[in-house]
């Protein structure tokens, strides 16, 4: 099997920018129940974690909002110049599903071209200001719709693995971000309510999972356990690391131990073989950012074996082609 | 319900049928396809008049907007350019088809096919012949070479099968006596075919019922169709040839039709920057390394295929692709150079090409042209510049279109003036009363005038007509302006099979 280089990147990157407008709905959601209940002192705090482990307070800076739950929200809901606002992640994602037409079956191109019209129909501003929640549960399924259109409806070809590894590589990041953000606020050593926990699991859409694993425990061990190591629950960073390392075999079964897979089996297995205290009695906010890292590792891996690829290939007699400038923004201009 | 409760409801919309929207239908002085002069439907509309009579205005109301939802939804748009720039806008379909009768439709269907058969001779003689009909007087050369068309990069590119124009879009016309005219030529990229297919199946979907009643001719194959003839032209040595569709990329107008018509074959749709050329083969870059491409269908014009081979500034293009097709291991589809034979200037001699190359008489004429560098033709345009049209020879979709009864003074002093400095630059036509078909305006019905574009496939084999064509309609009242840029809807057009015909 094999595609156009252009198209695998358009749709690696359109299936990290369904995931990330999902992911980050879910962040805000969490956190913004969280600032709330924090208390006003607390709240700027709340915020101010969660901008940094989204590595946006530079862009947070220049946008010159006010670090509160307005201005927050509103930067990463609807904010133009953040590259990782949730509108502009839509945006984009349907830009490029609008350039890779020929291959998305009609009903995927129409759940994703929906979830934009929508979005652009909404009141955001007043969304955000009178129940935000709603916007999020929006997003949420959304996005939900996206996928569920491309798992019923799109060939199992290349095409179908570039999109779910886009998916796979941001849920895994993405996950990392949300555990990070909450044990920021709620250290393992402090004695936590359930509530606090239970948050942090309704965040990740593990609740029903958590509960019937290991009972109504807030025991934070089992909770963190659960988001990083759980073999089952498919939005476990582990789970999504794995899933993300099928996808390559499957594209490449030939190819041995390519860059990519190699960084994907190592964290894997750091995962796979370590018991769940090691990681709390360890820095646990250290591991999650290493984590982080490996997963923009991988991504600049899948970029140069699959779309630059070809660059290697020729051995030009001819005049040859440079892309043109400024005809198309490329898929990953987002900063990870 | 009863017809007394339908007029005493009047204007309140929900009881009123459609069949009362056609009571006060106006044919005028046009042709009606729909109807004879007396009002009277004709025959091939009369079993769709009766079963849309039976949908009441609520009803029609409803399909509008599930048809508004279905175009977006779907992303069937054009990007419009100027001041709304990137906007994506819908081509307005028109709820009522525009029908077609068997009988009528082969007529066009053998003129079309002829008048395409002599453009590729006329294209093959003229690049890569002993250019025959120029040295036999019936094209004067000074017209062909000083064409915006004429291209010197095409000679010496094959074109297997002589196929030079392989997706040909013909505009014809029907006026008051009902008879087609073929309006114009459109031998490069024509556009819209993705219209005609997505109506279609839009259509089927509004009125199940209705479609089911008719027998219609369908186009949904024609990916399936355009693929074959694409193979068809493929170097010799492809044996398995792969082809691809290129398009500028997505913001340009057409961009949908692009991605369907690679999406109805199964072709990869590429960018200039997909495609790299190495020793004169033509690759496109993909995820396990480069891999050959054989046959082009190209969706952008000839000056932006290749900078090298052009020497133009373009950056969309793919460097030394001209340089691989003249050494013949790559075909380009539409060949380079077709613009000559869809220049303006070069229309009103079609009909004696036919003649030269075919031995036959056009099946389909011309509309009478003036062609303003004739002096005894100059006289008589700008004698009667107000009642004719004049236009552009180079150019489409409408720009640059004078009508001559609805111009203004000033209007008519302009294109006076250009004409008398380029008269190479324009022809002028007689006005045609585009004949009319019942269109939706508003909560009525009401006759607008039409066009169509047919859509003509050549293969090294034979030629492929698709059933109707996409049919645009002028609006506003009147208006005899049909572009889709310029205010025009659309209309799903329906051949219909021959009674004894099987559907």
């Amino acid at each position: 099997m094999t595609m156009l280089a252009r198209h695998a990147e358009d749709l690696f990157w359109a299936g990290r920018y369904v995931e990330r407008a999902q992911d980050t709905a879910r962040l805000l959601d969490v956190t913004y129940n969280e600032q709330i209940e924090a208390g006003p002192v607390f709240a700027r705090k709340t915020w101010f974690d969660l901008l940094q482990v989204l590595s946006l307070e530079a862009t947070f800076a220049a946008s010159g909002r006010r670090l509160d739950a307005e201005g927050l929200t509103s930067f990463l809901v609807a904010d133009r110049e953040n590259p990782g606002s949730i509108v502009i992640a839509i945006e984009r994602a349907r830009e490029n599903a609008r350039g890779l037409r020929e291959l998305l079956s009609t009903e995927l191109w129409e759940a994703i071209n929906n979830a934009y019209l929508s979005l652009q129909a909404r009141d955001v501003a007043r969304d955000l200001d009178e129940h935000p929640a709603q916007l999020y549960a929006f997003v949420k399924t959304a996005c939900q719709t996206i996928l569920g259109a491309a798992a019923e409806t799109m060939n199992r070809d290349d095409g179908w693995r570039f999109l779910m590894l886009g998916v796979q590589v941001e849920r895994a990041e993405m996950t990392c971000r949300l555990i990070e953000v909450h044990s920021r606020r709620v250290p393992a050593d402090a004695h936590p309510t359930m509530a606090d926990w239970s948050r942090l699991l309704e965040s990740a859409a593990a609740t029903e999972a958590y509960v019937r694993t290991y009972a109504a425990s807030p025991d934070p061990a089992h909770v963190l356990g659960f988001l990083l190591l759980s073999r089952t629950f498919p939005r476990s960073v582990f789970y999504s690391l794995r899933a993300a390392e099928q996808i390559l075999q499957n594209i490449d079964p030939e190819s041995g131990m390519s860059e990519a897979r190699r960084i994907l089996g190592r964290m894997r297995a750091g995962l796979e073989f370590r018991a769940i205290d090691e990681l709390l009695d360890d820095d646990l906010p250290a591991h999650l950012e290493a984590l982080q890292t490996d997963v923009l590792d991988v991504a600049t891996a899948v970029a140069h074996r699959y779309f630059r690829m070809a660059e290697g290939d020729l051995h030009l007699t001819a005049v040859r082609g440079e892309p043109a400038e400024g005809v198309r923004l490329p898929g990953g201009v987002l900063s990870s | 319900v009863t017809s007394s409760e339908t007029h005493t409801a009047g204007t309140s919309g929900s009881f009123v049928l459609a069949r009362d929207l056609f009571a006060d239908y106006d044919v005028g002085s046009f042709f009606d396809e729909a109807a004879a002069p007396d009002g009277k439907p004709r025959s091939h509309y009369r079993t769709y008049l009766d079963a849309i009579g039976e949908f009441s205005l609520d009803e029609l109301r409803r399909r509008a907007r599930m048809r508004d939802a279905t175009f977006r939804s779907r992303g069937i748009t054009f990007t419009v350019y100027g001041d709304d720039a990137g906007l994506e806008k819908t081509l307005l379909m028109d709820l009522i088809p525009r029908i077609i009768p068997a009988d009528e439709w082969a007529a066009v269907e053998a003129g079309l096919a002829q008048r395409v058969r002599a453009l590729n001779l006329f294209l093959e003689d003229l690049y890569d012949g002993q250019r025959e009909a120029v040295r036999d007087g019936i094209v004067p050369e000074w017209l062909v070479v000083s064409s915006d068309g004429f291209s010197r990069e095409a000679f010496g590119i094959p074109a297997p099968g002589g196929v030079r124009c392989l997706v040909a879009g013909i505009d014809l016309v029907r006026g008051a006596d009902g008879g087609f005219y073929v309006l114009e030529d459109n031998l490069r990229n024509p556009s819209g075919i993705s219209y005609v297919v997505e109506n279609r199946a839009v259509m089927n979907r509004l009125f199940p019922r209705i479609t089911g009643l008719h027998r219609i001719r369908p186009v949904d194959h024609y990916g399936a169709s355009l693929l074959r003839a694409l193979r068809s032209v493929a170097p010799p040595t492809a044996s398995d040839p792969t082809v691809v569709v290129l398009t500028p990329g997505v913001f340009n107008s057409a961009y949908f039709e692009h991605a369907f018509l690679a999406r109805e074959m199964g072709a990869e749709l590429v960018e200039g920057r997909d495609l790299v050329v190495d020793d004169h083969t033509v690759f496109m870059r993909t995820t396990t390394g480069l891999r050959r491409v054989d046959v082009i269908y190209r969706r952008l014009d000839d000056h932006f295929l290749d900078p090298v081979g052009f020497k133009s500034e373009s950056m969309i293009g793919v460097p030394g692709l001209l340089a691989a097709a003249r050494a013949g291991r790559v075909t380009i589809a539409n060949a380079v150079g077709n613009g000559v034979a869809d220049d303006k200037g070069v229309y009103p001699f079609v009909p004696e090409l036919i003649r030269y190359y075919l031995g036959e008489e056009a099946l389909l004429p011309n509309v009478a042209t003036y062609l303003p560098w004739e002096p005894d033709h100059l006289e008589i345009v700008l004698e009667r510049l107000d009642q004719l049209v004049v236009k552009p020879v180079a150019g489409s979709g409408g720009y640059g279109l004078v009508i001559g009864p609805s111009a203004t003074d000033e209007e008519l002093d302009t294109i006076r003036r250009q004409i008398l400095e380029d008269p190479r630059a324009f022809i002028a036509q007689e006005v045609v009363q585009l004949s009319r078909v019942p269109t939706q305006i508003g909560d009525g019905v009401a006759g607008r005038h039409v066009d169509l574009r047919p859509f003509v496939l050549a293969r090294s084999d034979g030629i492929e007509v698709i059933p109707g064509g996409l049919t645009r309609v002028a609006l506003r009242e009147g208006s005899l302006v049909v572009n889709s840029s310029q205010g025009g809807g659309s209309k799903d057009t329906w051949v219909l099979y021959d009674s004894g015909e099987m559907g």
